[in-house]
């Protein structure tokens, strides 16, 4: 008797509920269609296949700087965000004191400040430490805003952990630094190579902070296609965002493997 | 001893975060907000003295009100619409069989790890002049001339609900898979159908998810400049790409940090309502 109406109500939702993954997942094809495609605005459907935009990215010697920076940059933030992080995720599960509560908001806070009062901000302190322009400024920046990301992954990890093990560890006569080397280090794992993930695709494809930040020696990748989008319009930059979904690609994989997708919020 | 011992030890690690973070996240903002105070002469050069004129400025002007407004509107309906796609979106990746809903994860989580300059360069390639949309259009001779979809509001709110999509579907669909079964089966047990199921059970339950998506996709919508600078053009009254121009064009730091600590309150205070309402909501719903 109900029955009609649910299964109405069903597949009305299952409408409804794929046209949103569909308008989702449209820029990605779009992106992979115009990139293969030979002509400066792709067609649909498509008329040709060209790789030519993939040949004039890596022909161009500003691309390939950019590609260098960008990597650079990534490499030294990554391990240094995910030390911190871990180490600070660490200790707020064990600690409990009176301002916790805030120590932790301001410490998640880069999610939430907007992104452009970020930048302004360390605009305004980099020209005053002489850092503006630096590739060290471009990694403080990109420490603090890939952070919250390591924090949020490896908190995770912790809650999951069982704390009894590693009482047991101190227990049997070891220090907190063995514990936490040879107990918990190894129980979390999951979580911080996760997190390393996620700094990683972060710092590679930040914009908000770095567009304030860099001069044309430190441009990233996404402060060069920024630049080209804005006022050239380059169609090579196609080629540029076929190579961003591949990193996201490999990042979701390892994601998956690690924590597992649904972990990540 | 052991316990000081141990306590000692979490300090040392924290410490290293503390002292980073304290210097490069909470130093530049007081700079900033000390520079928000200070007098500027003609030439926008700081000079000594403090002020309230630049809050004043912002605060009065009838062009930034309407900034302000504007900026708010544009993040409340990105919000909004974000919501109400948000929840078919959750359901099908909650209640689906397992194997795909690997697949919807994938399609969830690939958009958080991809640059915000490509998502918007995708929507740039569709909606323009000569892009894909008019592209079919016209070869279906739907349209006769090319629309103009770009460099208008519009534009921003498709691409904002695009780009942050996710940051509401997640938290929602993690409420909805807290859900006990036995909690809609006893409600429809009880002669309730789906949809009163739906109204009295499931949405009330969802309502924390909803709430801390909301929180994400307002303060994003709210403080973002890549994407309306790209597909909305440099005119659009929003108040990051007004900052934006006072740093990079007009060169007047001062005001551009008053704006900024407007947006920041705005922001901030929007988040705390939400966040209230989200307290209470969990207290009347868990007792």
């Amino acid at each position: 008797m109900g029955n009609k109406g649910t299964r109405w109500l069903d597949s009305l939702i299952w409408i409804a509920g794929i046209a949103v993954y569909l308008f989702l997942t449209i820029p990605v094809l779009v992106i992979i269609l115009s990139a293969f495609s030979p002509t400066d605005y792709p067609q649909f459907p498509p008329t040709d296949f060209s790789v030519r935009w993939f040949t004039e990215v890596f022909q161009s010697e500003q691309w390939m700087q950019s590609l260098w920076s960008s990597t650079l940059v990534m490499i030294i933030v990554t391990p240094l965000t995910v030390l911190l992080g871990t180490m600070s995720s660490y200790a707020l599960a064990r600690l409990s004191f009176p301002g916790k509560g805030l120590i932790q908001s301001f410490i998640m806070s880069p999610l939430m400040i907007p992104q452009v009062v970020l930048g302004v901000a360390l605009l305004y302190l980099f020209s005053s430490l002489g850092l503006f322009g630096s590739t060290l400024g471009l990694i403080i920046g990109h420490i603090v805003i890939c952070f919250p990301y390591v924090v949020r992954t490896v908190s995770v990890s912790i809650t999951n952990l069982d704390s009894r093990l590693e009482l047991a560890s101190m227990n049997l006569g070891s220090t907190p630094w063995q514990t936490f080397y040879r107990v918990t280090l190894p129980l979390i794992k999951p979580g911080i190579i996760a997190g390393a993930v996620f700094a990683a695709v972060t710092s590679f494809g930040e914009i908000s902070v770095s567009l304030f930040v860099s001069t044309p020696e430190t441009i990233t990748i996404p402060v060069r296609t920024f630049g080209y989008i804005d006022q050239t319009f380059d169609p090579s930059v196609n080629a540029i965002a076929v190579i961003f979904i591949a990193l996201s690609v490999i990042a979701l994989v390892i994601i998956e493997k690690t924590i597992g997708l649904s972990k990540v919020m | 001893m052991k316990a000081t011992r141990q306590k000692k030890f979490y300090g040392v690690l924290l410490a290293p975060t503390l002292i980073f973070l304290g210097i490069f996240l909470l130093l530049p903002l007081i700079q900033l907000l000390i520079l928000s105070f200070q007098q500027v002469d003609n030439f926008f050069e700081v000079i000594d003295g403090y002020t309230f004129s630049h809050y004043i400025e912002v605060l009065t002007t009838p062009v930034y009100l309407k900034t302000i407004w504007q900026t708010l509107f544009v993040a409340v309906i990105t919000t909004v619409i974000c919501l109400v796609l948000a929840y078919p979106a959750a359901y099908l990746l909650v209640r689906s069989p397992k194997r795909w809903r690997a697949f919807f994860y994938i399609l969830l989580v690939s958009p958080l790890l991809t640059s915000v300059v490509i998502r918007t360069f995708a929507w740039i390639i569709l909606l323009a002049q000569n892009g894909l949309v008019n592209d079919v259009l016209m070869k279906t001779s739907i349209i006769d001339e090319p629309l103009d979809m770009l460099w208008n509001m519009n534009a921003v709110i498709i691409a904002y609900v695009q780009v942050m999509l996710p940051f509401a579907v997640l938290p929602i669909a993690t409420a909805m898979s807290d859900i006990k079964g036995n909690l809609r089966s006893a409600s429809m047990i009880l002669g309730s159908n789906r949809i009163s199921t739906f109204f009295r059970v499931t949405l009330p339950l969802t309502i924390p998810g909803m709430i801390s998506g909301a929180m994400i996709v307002f303060s994003l919508a709210a403080g973002s400049y890549i994407t309306p600078l790209l597909v909305g053009g440099r005119m659009q009254p929003l108040l990051p790409l007004s900052i934006y121009q006072q740093i990079m064009q007009v060169y007047n730091l001062p005001l551009a940090a008053a704006m900024a600590f407007t947006l920041m309150v705005l922001v901030f205070l929007v988040i705390a309502v939400l966040g209230y309402i989200l307290k209470k909501w969990e207290v009347r719903v868990n007792g």
